[in-house]
């Protein structure tokens, strides 16, 4: 079965999030990801859409490319949302810092478990986190 | 029963409780309800949360089970999760992730152990 390369999926429920995690999951296992880094790759996506639909207080969407480069296969992945926006992008990437009551591990967190993340965000615009993760091509 | 539904089951004095592979949130949330009610109704001493099919653990999840935990504790239960999977341990791990008070073994059997023989509950 051919897998898609690219895609995107609307974040508009809670659904959206299991969903966005099963769709990630099967273009990372079909790339060559190792079974740790699917899993580190899933759990980012897990946080990021949880944090559009949480805490942007609108719809997002999530795209996702897969990338070769000399010898090497990665996944870049883009969330935006249309909320609020982030006031404290530092301040927001900090451990512990949380304005919804969870355990503050999210954004910091997850930049741990990827190679690269990068965050835009304009107050009453909205936010857009990119990351990607890279490994050995199959 | 459906693979992604939880699965309660009283075992003597304590609940087994079994989480699907990829759990939603709806599933998370009625994790923390029916554990406890359970707890309630068999009057169990404790519970072994077994995860060895849970391929995904995120902030929202592990908050949910150190909660779940201090919930059992404080009406008298201990909490076991058993059967983590390596790729999570290393991902929660990385992620800061942290899950309270409750005790962790290899799997259910040595679950089973802990609950005989350290709590004599079983």
């Amino acid at each position: 079965m051919a897998t898609e390369e690219t895609g995107e999926h609307p974040i508009k429920s809670e659904g959206d999030i299991v969903t966005c995690r099963k769709l990630i999951r099967t273009a990372a296992v079909a790339a060559g990801f190792g079974m740790t880094d699917v899993t580190r790759i899933v759990t980012a996506v897990s946080e990021l859409a949880r944090n559009v639909y949480v805490h942007s207080g609108s719809d997002g969407v999530m795209r996702w490319e897969i990338l070769y480069q000399s010898g090497k296969v990665g996944i870049q992945l883009e969330f935006e949302d249309y909320g609020k926006g982030i006031p404290d992008v530092d301040q927001a990437m900090e451990v512990g810092f949380t304005t919804a009551g969870t355990m503050g591990m999210g954004l910091s967190g997850v930049k741990r478990l990827m190679d690269e993340m990068n965050i835009k965000s304009e107050i009453g615009v909205g936010t857009t986190i990119t990351i990607e993760k890279w490994g050995r091509a199959k | 029963m459906d693979e992604n539904s939880l699965s309660v089951i009283k075992l003597k004095n304590i609940l087994l409780v079994t989480v699907p592979d990829d759990p939603g949130d709806d599933i998370i949330h009625e994790l923390q309800t029916k554990v406890l009610h359970a707890i309630e109704k068999y009057q169990s001493k404790g519970l072994i949360l077994d995860i060895s099919s849970v391929n995904i653990l995120d902030s929202f999840f592990a908050r949910t089970i150190s909660e779940t935990t201090q919930m059992v504790a404080l009406m008298g239960g201990q909490t076991v999760i058993a059967g983590m999977q390596p790729s999570v341990a290393i991902t929660a791990t990385e992620l800061g992730l942290h899950l309270g008070k409750a005790i962790s073994t290899l799997n259910v059997d040595r679950a089973l152990d802990i609950f005989t023989d350290n709590f004599k509950l079983v």
